[in-house]
């Protein structure tokens, strides 16, 4: 339909006989749209009006308001959430002001259109262009990190020249030869449940673009203090493999080495020494646990099949042996790290902190918005991360829910439990 | 119809309770009185009960968020509390810096640690005393500037706090890890080997001389992560900042460049490794943001599942000191102590215009 102010004196006539009061085309005749609008009760009171009008006009009024509410909101799409008309016609007596959303009384034809808040865009995007920069952040966060590895063992003094550092933790408590396998098992334990329980996520990317973010800044920050100050190593079983002195290519191997087995003793790829403060293990134990335990569902119920639901509990509340599990397998971890003698415990305590700060950090800020912005009592703003944290997190509205969902799409499973499925597809 | 719709709906607002925002009056009015007044009472005609609004027609009941108290409440008390709990921190770290003296490896037996910054910088011997004057005019500064503030009292128990937790973290990292010391130039004093009389004199001389080499009661070795100098250096310049006014620009510049100065003369006289001069900033700044930014945020003042800040560890001794404190402190200043009204004539001017128009206005009523 056209604008009411365009109409042409037919469409009005047309408009009036649709609308059951022929009785005013005669009178109106010749009216546009326009002069429609501008009907008010003075013309009512005057002839020809007078004449064939019962209520002086009332009704017509209150349907040409409609109208133009009709018109108002179809050119307005975004929000006017109650429809009201422009000037015009509020001071009737027939509280205007206060209408309702869109739906006048006793009109029986005419189709009103309530605009809906069209929801621009999703309140958690998926931005998966972000997620990869992310990736791409944490992956060079990782190689600088191997290089400056590689850098820092030509600096490590020989064991003979200087001793071990004198530690409490040591002093107390003898190697244990096998314990820092455990570590290493308990740690790739962690990452693929987490690995496994990011696949089931419905905002994927966002946790993971997260998860990269705080992973890639842990390990430069890993960098520096590995690199400015060289700790000797911790114990006398460390067998450290031979400087090289400038060989490039040998230097470029041992760092693809260190990549492929993922800088774990365990894979063989590690048996470089020198970078003790602060400890990378115990980053990617306290790390995946934090995350894990944040991303621990409250489990949507039409999600899961009977089976599951039969294993896990007819109330999929928290899984909290899981969560306990995983605690426990950090700890265990940790406390490996040391049993094993491989890392100071000045190590181990610092990344612990630096870890959990960091990772509390931001998600503070990522969940206030009030935290988005810079402002004078907003301090957590001062980070030099701020200005990258904005950019991955402006679009996020709020606190990203926990939900979960298969992540291929399931054909079998609609055999499998027709009743379900069935009852969904009859809706439809 | 329309007018029968909202009389209904006054009705149904009846029914709900006295707080309603929006103080419908009730139903038994007729229905043209509704029309007249329309159906959108502003807010704030609140709870207007018809019978009062008959026997005050032109008073408005408008309903204000009763101010209960002060919004900074002073309570020294607190204060005391917090300077206890540095003072304890404080001797808790000189006890631990002589304990682990007598860990410290000799230095003939553990070099000290290849440091990036020492292999670039040789050692300027003065630059220590640089480093500590810095630290003591610095902190000066800010005792005056502390003195003028109005909320002496919550901002000196943040820095109580604050300064008690960075020494008790490190008297964790001093502890657990003895670094060697970073250069051949160090005099550490003889070991003791279970002399606790000698120790004791150790700990007192330490406290009396707040630490300083430049006193000559830092004899000792061992408390190099992670840098107290640096802790005080930073700390006092972020409370400097943060409680003075924004357009002091100069007086922020000055305590930046004491304060950077300060930090890199500490390095220059390699007297911290470089690793311990970074945990040291790392450590103060975030621990300050983070407490400021819970403190003057309300939303972040309550443990919820969504407020990860609140999982520090000490997050319930925060409450104690900040839960009466809303909102951010205001950098407002005043005479520290309160002149006696007879020695300023002009002021004594001042109160009894104050009081003529008191007593005027009871005189009147």
């Amino acid at each position: 339909m056209k604008e009411v102010v365009l109409w042409s004196p037919e469409e009005v006539t047309g408009w009036l006989m649709e609308n059951a009061v022929p009785e005013y085309c005669e009178p109106l005749r010749g009216f546009t749209g326009r002069d429609l609008i501008d009907l008010t009760e003075e013309d009512f009171k005057r002839t020809p009006l007078s004449r064939v009008s019962s209520d002086s006009g009332q009704r017509l009024l209150h349907m040409i308001e409609t109208l133009k509410m009709a018109h108002h909101m179809e050119a307005h799409k975004n929000g006017h959430a109650n429809g009201h008309i422009r000037g015009g016609g509020g001071e009737n007596g027939f509280g205007g002001k206060a209408k309702l959303n869109g739906v006048p009384n006793g009109f029986k034809k005419e189709m009103i259109k309530i605009p809906m808040p069209e929801p621009e865009r999703s309140q958690y995007p998926m931005e998966w262009g972000k997620t990869f920069l992310a990736f791409i952040y944490a992956l060079s966060c990782f190689v600088f990190t191997t290089v400056t590895i590689s850098v820092v063992h030509e600096r490590v003094p020989p064991k003979e020249v200087q001793p071990p550092l004198p530690d409490a933790f040591f002093d107390r408590f003898d190697r244990v030869q096998w314990a820092f396998s455990i570590c290493e098992i308990n740690g790739m334990i962690l990452v693929g449940l987490w690995f496994v329980q990011w696949l089931l996520l419905k905002y994927k990317s966002i946790i993971s673009r997260r998860f990269f973010c705080i992973v890639g800044t842990l390990y430069l920050y890993r960098c520096i203090t590995m690199y400015v100050t060289t700790l000797p190593v911790p114990g006398m079983h460390f067998k450290c493999s031979p400087k090289l002195f400038g060989d490039w290519e040998s230097h470029l191997r041992r760092i693809m080495k260190l990549i492929a087995g993922g800088g774990l003793s365990i894979t063989g790829s590690h048996n470089m020494c020198g970078d003790y403060l602060y400890s990378g293990h115990t980053v990617i134990l306290t790390l995946t646990y934090l995350f894990i335990k944040e991303c621990e569902c409250l489990a949507d119920q039409s999600f899961l099949t009977e089976g599951i639901i039969a294993v896990l509990g007819d109330s999929p509340r928290r899984l909290w042996w899981y969560h306990w599990l995983c605690w426990a397998l950090s700890m265990v971890g940790m406390f490996c790290i040391l049993l094993a003698h491989d890392h100071y415990t000045v190590d181990v305590v610092v990344a612990y902190y630096i870890t959990t700060r960091l990772f509390w950090w931001y998600h503070t800020m990522a969940n206030q918005q009030v935290l988005k912005e810079a402002s004078q009592t907003n301090l957590l703003a001062r980070v030099w991360w701020y200005k990258p944290f904005q950019y991955f997190e402006k679009n996020v509205q709020g606190i990203v829910p926990r939900s979960y969902h298969w992540p291929l799409p399931w054909p079998a499973l609609r055999r499998g439990r027709p009743v379900k499925y069935s009852r969904l597809a009859s809706d439809t | 119809m329309n007018t029968i719709e909202t009389a209904k709906l006054e009705e149904h607002m009846e029914g709900q309770t006295n707080e309603t925002s929006n103080g419908y009056s009730r139903p038994t009015l007729s229905v043209s009185e509704e029309n007249k007044n329309g159906t959108n009472k502003p807010k704030g005609l609140s709870n207007g009960l018809r019978k009062t609004a008959k026997k005050y027609p032109d008073y408005i009941q408008i309903s204000m968020p009763a101010e209960a108290r002060n919004k900074f409440p002073l309570e020294w008390w607190k204060t005391g509390i917090a300077f206890v709990y540095a003072l304890f921190n404080l001797i808790l770290t000189t006890v631990m810096i002589t304990v682990v003296h007598e860990r410290v490896p000799p230095k003939e037996l553990s070099p000290p640690l290849p440091d990036k910054f020492f292999d670039y910088i040789d050692r300027v011997k003065w630059a220590f005393s640089v480093s500590e004057i810095n630290g003591m005019i610095l902190l000066g500064l800010w005792i005056c500037q502390w003195l003028f503030l109005r909320y002496k009292s919550i901002v000196g128990r943040r820095f109580f706090f604050i300064i008690g937790t960075l020494y008790l973290y490190r008297c964790i990292t001093m502890y657990v890890t003895t670094l060697p010391v970073p250069g051949m130039h160090f005099q550490c004093a003889p070991k003791l080997n279970g002399d606790s009389q000698a120790k004791v004199q150790r700990i007192l001389r330490l406290i009396s001389g707040g630490g300083l080499s430049i006193t000559g009661s830092h004899i000792l070795c061992g408390d190099f992560l992670f840098s107290g100098h640096t802790v005080v250096l930073t700390l006092v310049y972020l409370f400097i900042k943060e409680y003075s006014p924004r357009h002091f620009w100069w007086y922020h510049l000055i305590c930046w460049l004491m304060s950077a100065a300060g930090i890199i003369c500490i390095l220059v006289a390699h007297e911290h490794y470089t690793v311990d001069v970074i945990i040291a900033y790392y450590i103060t700044t975030r621990l300050f943001w983070w407490y400021h930014s819970m403190a003057n945020e309300k939303t972040l003042k309550v443990s919820s599942q969504t407020n990860f800040l609140s999982r520090a560890w000490w997050y319930p001794i925060f409450y104690f000191f900040e839960k009466n404190v809303q909102g951010s402190v205001p950098c407002s200043f005043s005479w520290p102590i309160s002149w006696p009204p007879s020695c300023f004539k002009s002021s004594c001017k001042k109160y009894s215009r104050v009081q003529k128009t008191g007593e005027d206005n009871e005189k009147s009523t």
